[in-house]
């Protein structure tokens, strides 16, 4: 008897840690359990988000609250991502596992992640439902989120890359700011500052680690000299490409000049340096204004905004950065119609997405101008920011959209290729190679590791 | 065989939990990233067959040779320094000399329970180039500014600094427990034989520790291989300081190169398992396990 109930004891024991290895999560079982009679089954959308997605569940819950109707019993949770490659790999992890629960409903992505992840089935098709709508929307606000025709993510925010600069210190120095309407007149104002502020005065930024590559190169400075890491064909061309030599070349005059504060970016000492006056102009996208907003006291009201410089030779402004709402594949898919209208009023909806929008100025948090064709002609769009002096930052925003050059072309080895070059930036940066060496290791070490892009 | 596990069912049933978790937390992933090492795979779809061909790429990868001499120089720096200071610093809490031993040994402690992420984020001001406080103090100590984190020669030693800092603590707490253990009456009877402090160190309190200071090197080799978090908030320039462990992460969840990271992964296993072979066999020459 006694041996039969340690039998027992232990079989329950092992049960007890075997089981949960193998369970499915309840989240599926909680949403059937009370479902709905009206419309959607109670539950929660999540929402996988870079940045600070905790100012957008502001307005995304007051819209749950109007709409209880249809959706008695759902919530939106929104969860931040560090990057759009965590929550790629996150989401690689969970398909891996098999565990649809865990999943996300809606993932903020950038092309590399919507390339990747639509070719493995895991994003929802949206063409059939973006195609009738298209119209409403500025000029390929979805074409980053399109593969092989398809379109995969609903367009959030289409921002151009900007060129904010502090106007005090070119008064002060007696520099004009409209020289820098050329990346030539962008290195001749950075000489001028220098030289009548006795070296205090740096014209921007560079980082010691990847964002110099990020922000000065892929975003910023590469698609403007129309620069190609890849042929058409997915062949390695960056070593002998002309637009690289050029956008590379560029950046290396302004940091032999030394008119480049070397620095962390998003850190500490970088907005310390910023808000004493040693840092000029900021070369960058649009997305900087709530980081600046948010972190730079003493300058307030001191910045302004203008379109990026342009290169003579190539003559288009700065690229945008488009973001996408992706609709990820957890099977079941039974908020995909509730966050379209959800997303829709959002893009289109003018007094509401303007109330939220002056909440956001009132706090600091962040905003992005809309892509609707709608909103953007509201006279709101127009209005002044104090940060900026009383320059519309809104309408810098949109202004900065002319022109603009197109993005370079993203393949699935562009994580990989961007890790590569990266590194070899950094040893530029840290004076361990010229820039033309580091140009030819991007080449020969792309080439052995990569060998070809995988295209779309 | 079989039984063996008829008659002693009971045991063996006993036991079956933890087989059962070493199989399905263990066994299996080491075998699957054994075979994963031979494929190319990005984490969606099906792995591809590719031979050797990610062992050949190491070989010619500057960057994994970068991070196993980073890493090597990690382990020598955290066996040195942290036994080093382990050792003062336990010496120190267990002198009778010392007075309100509690709040000492708290305050070492310390920096064992801060958030590693965290200091890394405090040290990367510290070291900064331009605003750090570091080089403040060496330009006022008529120095110049050193490029810490910027150059590839000095970004290994704000890593070393802050591990060896964190670390150095729990060490300690360890060092400390054998030394209590050690019998006053040793001390005593040499003190009396006309023994000075460092015979007395030298002659009883190293050869006493000598078990805990092996269990103290293994423990820090397991830890600097798998050193992550300093590395990663405290980059240098390329690869300059990037760990082993780091460039695996990066492998598989930055470039989701899942089948490189796997041979990396195998390439760490058998070099933890190189040196704890030799460690043991040391210790076994020395008659010691």
């Amino acid at each position: 008897m006694n041996t039969m109930k340690k039998m027992l004891l232990v079989a329950l024991l092992v049960v007890l840690m075997v089981v949960p290895l193998f369970a499915q999560g309840s989240k599926d079982t909680q949403k059937s359990e009370v479902s709905s009679s009206k419309g959607y089954p109670d539950g929660t959308i999540l929402v996988w988000s870079t940045g600070q997605p905790q100012f957008r569940k502001m307005y995304y819950q007051n819209w749950i609250e109007r709409h209880r109707d249809i959706a008695p019993g759902v919530n939106v949770e929104v969860e931040t991502i560090s990057t759009m490659a965590d929550g790629q790999q996150k989401l690689a992890m969970y398909a891996l596992s098999g565990d649809y629960n865990s999943m996300p409903e809606i993932i903020m992505l950038d092309t590399v992640g919507i390339v990747e992840l639509s070719s493995a089935g895991m994003l929802l098709d949206l063409t059939d439902y973006y195609t009738p709508i298209a119209d409403q929307f500025v000029d390929g606000a979805a074409s980053d989120a399109t593969v092989k025709g398809r379109i995969y993510g609903l367009p959030d925010a289409v921002r151009p890359q900007l060129l904010f600069y502090n106007a005090a210190l070119f008064e002060k120095y007696d520099v004009d700011p409209s020289m820098m309407a050329t990346f030539d007149g962008y290195y001749e104002a950075g000489k001028l500052l220098k030289e009548r502020s006795k070296g205090e005065v740096y014209l921007s930024y560079i980082d010691p680690a990847n964002y110099t590559w990020r922000y000065w190169g892929r975003r910023g400075l590469m698609p403007q000299a129309n620069a190609k890491i890849w042929d058409e064909q997915g062949n390695i061309v960056i070593g002998s490409d002309p637009g690289t030599k050029l956008a590379l070349h560029f950046l290396d005059k302004l940091n032999k000049e030394g008119l480049l504060y070397k620095t962390r970016m998003m850190q500490q000492p970088l907005y310390e340096a910023t808000d004493e006056g040693k840092i000029a102009t900021f070369y960058i996208g649009a997305f900087w204004d709530e980081f600046m907003r948010k972190n730079i006291k003493a300058t307030a009201g001191d910045w302004r905004v203008m379109n990026a410089p342009v290169f003579k030779e190539v003559g288009t402004g700065g690229a945008p950065v488009s973001t996408s709402f992706c609709f990820v594949n957890t099977k079941t898919n039974e908020y995909a119609d509730l966050f379209k209208m959800l997303w829709y009023d959002f893009q289109t909806d003018t007094p509401t997405r303007n109330a939220w929008v002056g909440e956001m100025e009132k706090i600091n948090g962040p905003y992005s101008n809309p892509v609707a064709k709608n909103i953007l002609a509201d006279p709101f769009w127009q209005e002044p920011s104090a940060f900026y002096g009383g320059q519309s930052f809104r309408k810098a925003e949109g202004d900065g959209l002319a022109n603009a050059s197109k993005n370079m072309m993203v393949t699935a080895s562009d994580a990989e290729a961007d890790t590569i070059i990266s590194a070899e930036i950094e040893k530029y940066v840290a004076g361990e190679q010229n820039i033309d060496q580091a140009i030819a290791n991007m080449d020969k070490e792309l080439k052995l590791k990569v060998k070809k892009a995988k295209l779309p | 065989m079989l039984r063996n596990l008829k008659k002693y069912r009971i045991p063996y049933l006993f036991i079956s939990p933890f087989f059962v978790l070493f199989l399905v937390f263990q066994l299996i992933p080491v075998v699957w990233t054994g075979y994963i090492s031979f494929t190319e795979w990005n984490g969606l779809g099906s792995p591809t067959w590719v031979g050797m061909d990610n062992y050949t790429l190491m070989l010619q990868d500057y960057m994994v040779s970068d991070a196993i001499w980073n890493t090597v120089a990690y382990w020598l720096a955290g066996i040195v320094g942290i036994l080093t200071f382990a050792l003062m610093i336990a010496l120190c809490l267990n002198s009778d000399r010392l007075k309100s031993k509690k709040f000492f040994k708290t305050t070492t402690f310390l920096p064992y329970v801060c958030a590693s992420v965290a200091m890394g984020l405090i040290f990367g001001m510290l070291f900064d180039e331009n605003a750090g406080l570091i080089n403040e103090i060496l330009v006022a100590l008529g120095g110049g500014r050193i490029p810490w984190l910027t150059s590839s020669t000095f970004s290994k030693i704000p890593v070393i600094i802050l591990f060896n800092w964190r670390i150095t603590p729990w060490f300690t707490i360890i060092i400390l427990s054998g030394l209590l253990n050690i019998s006053k009456e040793y001390y005593e009877a040499a003190t009396v034989d006309g023994a000075n402090v460092f015979q007395q160190f030298f002659y009883i309190t190293v050869p006493l520790l000598r078990n805990i200071m092996f269990f103290c090197m293994l423990t820090i080799t397991v830890d600097t291989w798998k050193m992550f978090n300093e590395s990663y908030i405290l980059p240098g320039p390329g690869s300059s300081n990037t760990s082993l462990f780091q460039l695996i992460y990066q492998s598989a969840f930055k470039t989701f190169k899942l089948g490189y990271a796997s041979a990396l992964s195998v390439i760490l296993i058998l070099i933890l398992l190189l040196i704890s072979i030799v460690q043991f066999v040391i210790r076994r020459r020395q008659g010691e396990v």
